[in-house]
């Protein structure tokens, strides 16, 4: 993917491990009104690697938006939120974590450490498509964020 | 006669002890020199000395004794006092003294260093027919000791020791006489002309031998008082001339005795007396006593003879008395050894000690016993009630630092002991730490005690020559009831507790080691548990959403290829996705009803049931329930399980509901047992009473799923959170006539420490509190 996106476009940053959720995931995007393009990484190394552009990142733009899942190999999802939101540079950009887990310790801790917002994946597609496309909406349309 | 000495303003404790050993008379039968060194010059003497010598003692003074004694017998003693140390080696000396031309005397000379460093010489007359060669003296021992080794206990061997002394000394009563710990005395053995009043047995209050006599007797081992009735004589000067202080005659065998003892022994009708010191261990433990009627004069050597007896018999009673008890100490050796593998089986070691036989009672030949560790005691046999335990226990720790306390009289030491005297008036208590102590109790006996006189008159106050306190005159059988005393406590027993009380610090020890083990490996499980908890809530179901998910694109994106079969088949698969789910969250549910670190809080019943009927309402209204309720009480519970328990109850009561409008009422009554019990009522399709049982366990169900959904979780559930709370649940019920589930809780949650496992595992001795 490159990083030289339409100035329109906005990009979203998938963080998830499993492919098959990526591609659930991406499919959900595929109905959305706001032009986007996804980007993902499969583990939490790279997601920080990507956000700072360091290594095979160095191109790669600051995203609009980052959905994160909790559980990742290498270094999991609340180390990455942990990074995020201490970084002057990155903590402004909204953060969702989307993951399977209801475990009640995760939810305080994620908030705890400053995400935007904790959804839960739905275990209905039709209700999963409805709240990706809402992320989406509230976070590339409706809300106002601060310029770069 | 009593005297208020209180009441005449008499400290009776200066009156009772008179410096004895610095009376510096001595009795008229010897000479006392004091002797400069090293040329012996003459320092002080005694007045009696013109007897002998011829001289007056004044013109004695200060010049050498080798003016007075053949210098030939002198270059002899000067050389012995030149190489020895202990001067009882070249003890006695025979000395020839000239009084007038050939008249000679033949005299004991005895030297000895007082605690001054001056020389003394003593003068006694040598009586040629007693004279005792070492022969004799070791005939003397021996025969002694054939008799003592054919005795087997300790009262015969005293028995024999006053006859062997009696023969030899030729005494008209021989007594051997124990000191207690208070100071009494008691006979032990006797041997006396027939015609004498017998004082075997009788007890002799502490102020006969007050305590700066039985400090003499301690340093000196032989006192020798040959005629009760002599004017004691004085020295010249009176005062050493080097120390300007009257010299120091402790260990003078001449030393006079106090006025006050010669009057006991003349109320005695003793005329004659030679005292034996018995020492144990440093301590003065008793005295061979012998008086007779007359005066009677012992020559050194056969007193010698019998302070070698009495040391040499006495190192046999010491070891006699150890060895008395023997069998008894085995016995309690092995009453020690089966209470320590008992505690070693036991979980809790104090059930070792109590619930077998033999028990602790046996270790102390006891009546009653008790382990008492912080506010929680455990007895066995008679012992006081709870509350004095803890009270006499709060006594102890504040005034008890030893590693082991008895007395046979609590009541003394601890005057509240008084109203349990019947169950302790004896007390052995061990500490195993600060808080906690064995202890074992012995009832008061009453017992009588004869003295030798009475023992509160056993001093009279004479007013005739100053201020002075005379010995008293009677000595009569007095017969005194002891109460508030139990029998003692021997010493045998005393160890045995001391053997035990390193055995139980040993065992609570290693209680610790196991049970900090154990809180390790409970924490290790407990966070595994926790992980599992967490992989079944999450790592389990993602795989499941994807299968869900991506059938249901297939169905959403291929909607138009698809027949009807595939749609079903889709809509299986999905179903049993979404069962699995259920079941996941259900078994969760349950495991959490243990696991969860709940704190037990005041809680309104009420608000439990508000917060499961709000969470319920979409299902109350689509079924149009009925919903009613009793007033309920606070209790003390986890309010989310209740708040669950509730949920689950009346969701079975919609769920299970007939074709009648649905009607559901909640009360609650306080039962006897301080519980309350409540109950969840439906007029719903009820179940066979043969279920009623079944329906509590995990997964079991009564319908099909597609009749009645669900994991057959739910009841479980409700079981788990009731016994946690150590209530009960059951239903009550017929076959389309509604359910009544029942559940208990208990009042104010007795249960509360139990459930913060923490509490328990740091009291090592909670007995299922």
């Amino acid at each position: 993917m490159s990083g030289e996106a339409d100035a329109k476009h906005k990009t979203i940053f998938l963080v998830e491990d499993n492919r098959a959720d990526v591609r659930l995931i991406e499919e959900a995007l595929k109905n959305s009104s706001v032009p986007h393009q996804v980007m993902s990484v499969r583990d939490g190394v790279n997601a920080i690697a990507f956000l700072r552009q360091e290594g095979e990142y160095v191109d790669a733009p600051r995203p609009d938006l980052i959905l994160l899942d909790l559980n990742l190999p290498k270094k999991d999802g609340r180390e990455v939120l942990a990074e995020i939101k201490a970084d002057p540079q990155l903590k402004s950009i909204p953060v969702v974590v989307l993951t399977t887990s209801r475990n009640d310790e995760d939810i305080a801790h994620s908030y705890a450490l400053h995400v935007n917002c904790y959804i839960t994946k739905s275990r209905n597609l039709s209700q999963l498509f409805q709240i990706v496309k809402g992320i989406e909406e509230f976070w590339l349309s409706t809300v106002t964020l601060p310029s770069q | 006669m009593v005297i208020d000495f209180h009441a005449q303003g008499i400290d009776i404790n200066s009156l009772k002890e008179p410096a004895i050993h610095i009376f510096n008379q001595i009795q008229p039968h010897g000479i006392l020199i004091v002797l400069a060194e090293p040329d012996l010059t003459i320092l002080q003497i005694s007045s009696n000395a013109i007897a002998t010598f011829g001289i007056a003692a004044e013109q004695m003074l200060q010049r050498p004794l080798s003016e007075f004694i053949d210098p030939f017998q002198l270059e002899r003693i000067k050389s012995g006092l030149n190489t020895t140390e202990d001067l009882d080696l070249i003890n006695p000396v025979k000395l020839w003294v000239r009084k007038t031309g050939d008249e000679y005397s033949v005299f004991d000379g005895v030297f000895h260093r007082n605690s001054e460093g001056f020389l003394i010489l003593e003068l006694e007359p040598a009586l040629a027919q007693e004279n005792i060669p070492f022969l004799s003296f070791y005939h003397l021992a021996r025969a002694s000791i054939n008799r003592l080794e054919e005795t087997s206990n300790l009262r015969e061997f005293c028995q024999i020791i006053v006859q062997e002394v009696r023969n030899v000394t030729g005494f008209d009563r021989v007594m051997l006489y124990k000191f207690d710990n208070d100071g009494h005395g008691s006979v032990l053995a006797e041997d006396k002309l027939d015609s004498m009043e017998s004082y075997l047995g009788l007890h002799f209050p502490e102020s006969d031998i007050p305590r700066p006599a039985r400090k003499l007797f301690a340093s000196n081992w032989i006192r020798l008082i040959p005629d009760s009735h002599c004017e004691p004589i004085t020295l010249i000067p009176a005062i050493n001339p080097i120390s300007k202080e009257p010299t120091e005659l402790t260990n003078s065998i001449l030393r006079s005795a106090a006025p006050c003892h010669f009057e006991y022994l003349h109320n005695m009708g003793v005329g004659a007396s030679l005292t034996i010191s018995l020492i144990k261990e440093q301590k003065l433990w008793g005295l061979i006593a012998c008086h007779h009627q007359t005066p009677m004069y012992v020559s050194y050597e056969l007193r010698k003879a019998c302070e070698f007896l009495g040391r040499m018999v006495f190192s046999e009673i010491a070891s006699r008395e150890e060895t008395e008890d023997f069998t008894y100490r085995r016995q309690l050796a092995y009453v020690q050894s089966t209470l320590v593998e008992y505690m070693s089986q036991e979980e809790n070691f104090v059930d070792g000690l109590i619930k077998h036989k033999p028990n602790l009672l046996d270790l102390a030949n006891a009546q009653g016993a008790a382990i008492c560790f912080g506010n929680n005691c455990t007895t066995i046999g008679k012992t006081p009630v709870a509350e004095d335990l803890n009270f006499l226990v709060q006594w102890l720790k504040n005034n008890v630092q030893e590693e082991v306390f008895y007395t046979d009289s609590l009541a003394q030491v601890y005057p509240d002991a008084e109203k349990f005297k019947h169950v302790a008036s004896g007390l052995l208590a061990i500490p195993i730490s600060k808080r906690n102590y064995v202890l074992w109790f012995r009832p008061e006996v009453i017992q009588t005690v004869n003295w030798g006189g009475d023992p509160h008159n056993a001093y009279e106050l004479n007013r005739e020559n100053g201020l002075r306190l005379c010995p008293r005159k009677s000595f009569q059988l007095w017969q005194e009831t002891v109460s508030l005393t139990s029998l003692p406590w021997k010493q045998v027993e005393i160890k045995a507790a001391l053997e035990l009380r390193k055995a139980i610090v040993n065992i609570v020890l290693r209680q610790a080691d196991e049970l900090a083990q154990l809180a390790a490996d409970l924490e290790r499980s407990n966070a595994e548990l926790k992980k599992f908890a967490y992989v079944a809530s999450h790592d389990l179901q993602e795989p499941l959403n994807q299968v869900a998910n991506y059938v249901q694109l297939l169905e959403m994106r291929y909607q138009a290829q698809l027949d009807a079969d595939a749609k079903e088949f889709i809509n299986f698969a999905v179903e049993g996705v979404s069962l699995m789910q259920t079941l996941i969250d259900d078994v969760l549910a349950y495991s959490k009803v243990e696991m969860q670190g709940v704190e037990f809080e005041l809680t309104e019943v009420d608000t439990a049931l508000d917060r499961a009927l709000g969470n319920l309402r979409q299902r109350i209204a689509e079924s149009g329930a009925k919903i009613s309720r009793d007033p309920l009480p606070t209790v003390m519970a986890d309010s989310t399980q209740l708040m669950q328990l509730f949920q689950n109850l009346i969701g079975n009561a919609i769920k299970f509901r007939s074709d009648k409008p649905l009607e559901i009422h909640i009360s609650a009554q306080r039962q006897e047992e301080d519980e309350w019990l409540f109950s969840v009522r439906d007029n719903g399709i009820g179940i066979e009473p043969q279920f009623s049982d079944r329906i509590f366990v995990i997964f079991q169900r009564l319908h099909p799923r597609d009749e009645y959904p669900g994991t057959g979780m739910g009841l479980a559930i409700c079981k788990k959170i009731v016994e946690c709370h150590r209530g009960r649940i059951w239903v009550e019920s017929q076959l389309g006539a509604g359910a009544t589930f029942y559940f208990t809780l208990p009042v104010g949650g007795r249960d509360r420490e139990r459930r913060s496992g923490r509490k328990t595992q740091n009291d090592l001795f909670g007995r299922g509190q």
